[in-house]
C-alpha cells in the first residue's frame, strides 16, 4: 500500500547527481565513460548530418511541415504545461517557415535537429554506474523478499547469479569488444528485460552498453535515474516526424561509429504473443550497417559486430497484459502500453516471491556473432567466409574498389541481417519448464477441438482435463523431441529440464505459475490438469510454435493439433 | 573498362547469356565443367573457378540440385565484392528454400539476385525483342544485370521481391508440367486457361505463405512466363508432362529430353510445404501423385475437379 504512494510523490522529471568535480576515465574504462566529454560533439555531429541529408530549401521547408503537422496533432491533447509550450512553439514554426529566407529555414531545421538531439541524448554518470553495479542486486533481490532485506544487500550477488544464468561465447565477446563495436540484439519479452541485460553485462566482465529506451519506461522514477545516467538514450515512438526518425538514426549510428557499445531489441516492442520474435525490422540496429560503411569510406577500420541473444524467462512479469494486447484487433494499435505489470509495485513483489527458490528463473543466451553481412566472425574479430577464408567486410561496402555509402544498399544489408537475426533467435532459444508444459496443454486444447479457430479454442475456459499420467506421458515424449532437436543444434533446453523426471518438471511449471497470475492457469483436480487459462497457455505455448510439427507425439490428433499450431499467426 | 561478365554453365541458357552479354559489347568468361569453346571474340571459356573471380556480376545458370555443390566451390573464389545472379527455376528441400538463399549460405557473397520471366534461350541469343525481370534487394544488382544484358532488344525490370520472382518463377515451371500433361490429354483451352488460372493461384498462396508479395505471381515472373511457356517455347516440362500422360517412365522422358526438368520435383516440394503450412495445393498434390505414379490420368483431373468451388 505504501509503496505506490511514495512511487508517486517521487519527482517526474529525471534526476542528476550534482557534479562536484569531473571525472577524468582511466585508460581501462569502459568506452561509455567517455561519453560525457564526447556528448557536444556527438550533439553536433547528429545536426550536421541532418543539415547534409536536407540541404535544399524545399526539402529543408518540408521537413520543418512535417515535424510541425505532427507535433502540433500529438500535443493538442496534452493538457499540461510542458505540452502548452511545445504547441504553442510548433505554432509559431508553422506561421514563420513560409516567410523566411533561405537562410532562416535552415537556421530554424538546425534549431529543432538540436533540440530533438537532446531529447534524444542520454547521459553517463560513472558514480551511477558503480552504485547500480553494487546496489541493484540487492535491490532487485530485496524485492524479491522485502521481509529479509538486511540479509539479501548482503548476499544479493549469489542469489541473483542463481536466478539470472548466462550461456554463449562469453570469452569470444570479451575478446571481441576489445576488437571493435558490439551491438547486442536480444529478443524482448519484459520491461526487465534491459535490467536483466544490464545484471548480466556488469557480472560476465563485459562492457556496458548504450541503448535506446521507450520513453514510456522513464515513467517510474527509479527507473527512469538509472536509465538516465547510465547512457540511455529517448525513443519517444508517439513522436511521428520524419524529422525525429532522422535524428535518431543519425544518433545510434554515430554512436556506433565511435565505437560505443549499443544495445537495440529488433522486434521494437515487446513480444506481445509470446512467441520468439521473427518479423525484425531491425530499426535502429540497422545503423550499425551504416556506422560501419561511414566509418570505412573515411578510412576508419573499425569492426561492427551483431550479437543476438534471447532472453528466457520461465515466468513473464507482464504476460497477462501482452497477450491480451495480442489478442485484441484494437489492442494491437495500442503501441506503448503504460499502465501494465511493470508499472505496479505489487506485481513486481509477487513476480520476485515466484522466484525466491527457483534456480535459472531467467536465462540468457547469446549467440554466435556476426559481422554486418551475416558473416561468422573469430575471435580475432575477422569476418569469416562460409569455406573458413578470412574476409575483408570492406569488400560489401565498396563497388569497384572505393568504399561508398549506400542508403538502398546498407537498408538491403540490413534486411538481410533481419533475417540472420531471426533464425538465430530460434537457434539460440531456451525452453524453459513453463513453456514446455504450456505447449503441451495447449496441444491438448487444440486436439480437442479440431478444426476451430484460435478465438473459439480459447474461449474453453476450463473444458479440458488431462489426467495426470498422459500429461507426465506427453510432457516426457515432447522432451525426449526436444532433446533431438537441441542436439541438431536447432534449440536449447533449460537445465532443469535436462535433469528433472517429467512429472517435476510439471509441479514446477504449476508452481511457477500459482501465486503470481492473477488466474490460474491450469490447476489439478481429481488426479487430472484443467487448462483454466487458454490465452496465458497460448502466450506461454508460442515459445514453442516454430517446432511444434517437430515435437508432436506420433498421434494423428497430435500431428494434427502441432501443425494447426505452427500455422497460427505469431505476430509481435 | 568495365569488369567481365561470368556465366557458370555450359548448357542452352548459360551459352544464350553469354551471346546475350557479347551482343552488348562485353567481355565475356563462361565456366563449364568442360569449357567448351564459343566462336565469338568476347566470349572466353574457362573450366577454372578462379578465373571467375575478375569479374563483377556473376550469372548462375546451373540447375537447381547443382548449386549448393556448385556454389561451394565457386565460394572460394568470390567475395563481398561480388554479385551473384541466378536464372534457375527451381526450390531446395520441401521448405521451398530458394537459390539466392542457398547462395547466401555457401558462398561470402550478399548482393544476390534471381533473374526470371519469359526469357527463352534462343531469343536471347538471337537477339530477340524481350523482357525479364530481376528479383533483388540491391538495386545495384538490378543496375548490373541491365549493364550486362539489357539493350535495344532486352528490357529487365527489376522488383525487390526477391522470393516472390523465385517462387513463381519455380510454380510456372509446375503448371507448364500439368498444361502438357493436359494437353496431351486433349484437353481445350477452356481446360487449359482453368488450369492455369488456378495453377497460379495456388502459387500465390504458397507465395504469400513463405513471405513474398502476392503481387508478383501477377508479373513477369509468374503470368508473363507462363504465357511464354503455353505458347510453346520449348521448356521441357511441357514436352516432360506429355511423355507422362503418354506413360513413359519418368526416368526414359528425363533421359530423352537430355535436359533436367525443374518441374518433376516442385511438385512433392510444394505438397509438402503445404500440408506443413496448411496452404491448399491441389494443383502441386495432383501432379506429384502422377509423377510418382500414384494416379491415372482420369483419376488426375476428376481429384482436381471434385474440388469445391468457391469464391476467386
Amino acid at each position: 500500500m505504501l509503496a505506490p504512494l511514495a512511487m508517486s510523490l517521487l519527482p517526474k522529471r529525471p534526476l542528476h547527481l550534482p557534479r562536484l568535480r569531473t571525472y577524468v576515465p582511466e585508460p581501462s574504462d569502459p568506452k561509455i565513460f567517455w561519453f560525457n566529454s564526447e556528448r557536444a560533439d556527438i550533439l553536433q555531429d547528429v545536426v550536421r548530418r541532418i543539415m547534409e541529408r536536407y540541404e535544399a530549401d524545399d526539402a529543408v521547408e518540408l521537413v520543418i511541415g512535417d515535424a510541425a503537422f505532427h507535433e502540433i496533432r500529438r500535443l493538442e491533447n496534452r493538457t499540461d504545461e510542458a505540452g502548452r509550450k511545445g504547441l504553442e512553439y510548433w505554432r509559431g514554426v508553422i506561421r514563420r517557415v513560409g516567410r523566411m529566407s533561405s537562410e532562416g529555414k535552415h537556421e530554424t531545421l538546425r534549431e529543432i535537429a538540436m533540440r530533438m538531439a537532446k531529447d534524444v541524448a542520454g547521459n553517463f554518470d560513472p558514480r551511477v554506474y558503480k552504485f547500480a553495479a553494487r546496489a541493484v542486486p540487492g535491490l532487485l533481490t530485496g524485492v524479491m523478499n522485502p521481509s529479509n532485506l538486511m540479509r539479501n544487500m548482503l548476499d544479493s550477488g549469489t542469489r541473483l547469479d542463481e536466478l539470472v544464468s548466462v550461456e554463449g561465447p562469453m570469452e569470444k565477446l570479451r575478446a571481441l569488444q576489445r576488437k571493435g563495436t558490439m551491438l547486442l540484439l536480444p529478443t524482448h519479452s519484459s520491461n526487465l528485460d534491459s535490467l536483466a541485460i544490464a545484471w548480466v553485462l556488469f557480472r560476465e566482465a563485459l562492457a556496458p552498453v548504450v541503448y535506446g529506451a521507450g520513453k514510456n519506461l522513464f515513467t517510474n522514477p527509479i527507473i527512469s535515474f538509472f536509465m538516465h545516467n547510465l547512457g540511455a538514450y529517448r525513443v519517444d515512438r508517439r513522436v511521428r516526424a520524419r524529422l525525429y526518425k532522422d535524428v535518431l538514426k543519425a544518433y545510434s549510428s554515430i554512436m556506433v561509429e565511435r565505437g560505443f557499445h549499443s544495445l537495440f531489441f529488433p522486434g521494437g516492442t515487446r513480444s506481445r504473443s509470446g512467441a520468439i520474435e521473427q518479423r525484425l525490422k531491425l530499426g535502429l540496429a540497422g545503423t550499425g550497417v551504416e556506422a560501419f560503411a561511414r566509418n570505412r569510406a573515411r578510412g576508419v577500420n573499425r569492426p561492427v559486430f551483431f550479437v543476438p541473444a534471447t532472453i528466457n524467462y520461465a515466468l513473464v512479469l507482464e504476460a497477462e497484459t501482452l497477450i491480451e494486447d495480442h489478442l485484441k484487433e484494437a489492442g494491437r494499435a495500442r503501441y506503448i502500453i503504460e499502465d501494465d505489470e511493470f508499472s505496479r509495485v505489487e506485481r513486481w513483489i509477487a513476480f520476485f516471491k515466484r522466484f525466491q527458490n527457483a534456480e535459472s528463473a531467467c536465462v540468457i543466451r547469446f549467440g554466435e556473432p556476426l559481422d554486418p553481412f551475416c558473416n561468422a566472425v573469430d575471435e580475432e574479430g575477422r569476418s569469416l567466409a562460409p569455406d573458413g577464408r578470412v574476409l575483408d567486410p570492406g569488400s560489401y561496402v565498396s563497388r569497384r574498389g572505393t568504399a561508398t555509402v549506400d542508403s538502398a544498399r546498407d537498408s538491403a544489408y540490413t534486411r538481410d541481417l533481419g533475417r540472420a537475426i531471426a533464425k538465430a533467435y530460434v537457434k539460440e532459444t531456451v525452453v524453459m519448464a513453463t513453456q514446455l508444459v504450456a505447449h503441451v496443454l495447449f496441444r491438448r486444447l487444440c486436439r480437442a477441438t479440431p478444426g476451430l479457430d484460435l478465438f473459439a479454442r480459447l474461449r474453453h475456459r476450463g473444458d479440458i482435463a488431462v489426467p495426470m499420467d498422459e500429461l507426465v506421458q506427453d510432457v516426457a515424449q515432447t522432451r525426449d523431441r526436444l532433446r533431438k532437436l537441441e542436439r541438431e543444434g536447432r534449440v536449447h533446453l533449460n537445465s532443469a529440464i535436462r535433469r528433472t523426471e517429467p512429472d517435476q518438471i510439471i509441479t514446477r511449471a504449476l508452481d511457477a505459475w500459482s501465486g503470481y497470475h492473477q488466474k490460474p492457469i491450469a490447476r489439478v483436480l481429481g488426479g487430472s490438469i484443467i487448462a483454466e487459462d487458454p490465452n496465458l497457455l497460448l502466450f506461454y505455448q508460442n515459445r514453442l510454435r516454430l517446432f511444434a510439427p517437430d515435437i508432436a507425439g506420433d498421434n494423428p490428433g497430435d500431428q494434427q493439433a502441432a501443425i494447426e499450431i505452427a500455422a497460427m499467426e505469431g505476430g509481435r | 573498362m568495365s569488369a567481365p561478365v561470368a556465366i557458370v554453365g555450359g548448357g542452352t541458357f548459360g551459352r544464350a547469356l553469354a551471346l546475350a552479354a557479347a551482343r552488348v559489347e562485353r567481355s565475356v568468361i563462361n565456366w563449364s565443367r568442360t569449357a567448351r569453346a564459343f566462336d565469338h571474340e568476347r566470349i572466353t571459356s574457362t573450366s577454372d573457378f578462379a578465373a571467375l573471380r575478375a569479374a563483377e556480376l556473376v550469372f548462375l545458370a546451373v540447375p537447381s540440385p547443382h548449386v549448393r555443390s556448385l556454389c561451394g566451390e565457386l565460394g572460394k573464389h568470390l567475395d563481398g565484392a561480388h554479385l551473384v545472379v541466378h536464372v534457375s527455376r527451381g526450390v531446395v528441400g520441401d521448405d521451398l528454400e530458394t537459390l539466392t538463399e542457398v547462395v547466401r549460405e555457401t558462398t561470402p557473397v550478399r548482393r544476390v539476385g534471381a533473374l526470371a520471366g519469359p526469357l527463352v534461350a534462343h531469343g536471347l541469343a538471337e537477339g530477340q525483342p524481350g523482357g525479364g525481370i530481376v528479383g533483388t534487394l540491391f538495386p545495384e544488382v538490378a543496375d548490373a544485370v541491365r549493364g550486362a544484358l539489357g539493350g535495344p532488344t532486352l528490357r529487365i525490370y527489376d522488383t525487390d521481391d526477391v522470393l516472390g520472382v523465385e517462387l513463381a518463377s519455380a510454380f510456372v515451371s509446375l503448371v507448364t508440367l500439368a498444361m502438357g500433361y493436359a494437353k496431351a490429354g486433349g484437353f481445350g483451352p477452356g481446360t487449359l486457361s482453368v488450369l492455369a488460372t488456378r495453377g497460379m493461384a495456388e502459387a500465390t498462396r504458397v507465395v504469400a505463405a513463405r513471405g513474398g508479395s502476392e503481387r508478383t505471381t501477377a508479373g513477369l515472373a509468374g503470368f508473363g512466363d507462363l504465357l511464354a511457356a503455353m505458347a510453346e517455347d520449348g521448356r521441357p516440362e511441357l514436352a516432360l508432362g506429355r511423355a507422362l500422360w503418354e506413360g513413359e517412365p519418368l526416368d526414359d522422358a528425363a533421359q530423352r529430353l537430355g535436359a533436367y526438368v525443374e518441374g518433376v520435383r516442385i511438385a512433392e516440394q510444394i505438397q509438402n510445404f503445404g500440408a506443413r503450412h496448411q496452404v491448399e495445393t491441389p494443383l502441386a498434390a495432383a501432379m506429384a501423385a502422377v509423377v510418382a505414379g500414384r494416379l491415372s490420368q482420369r483419376e488426375a483431373a476428376a481429384a482436381l475437379m471434385r474440388r469445391p468451388a468457391r469464391e476467386e
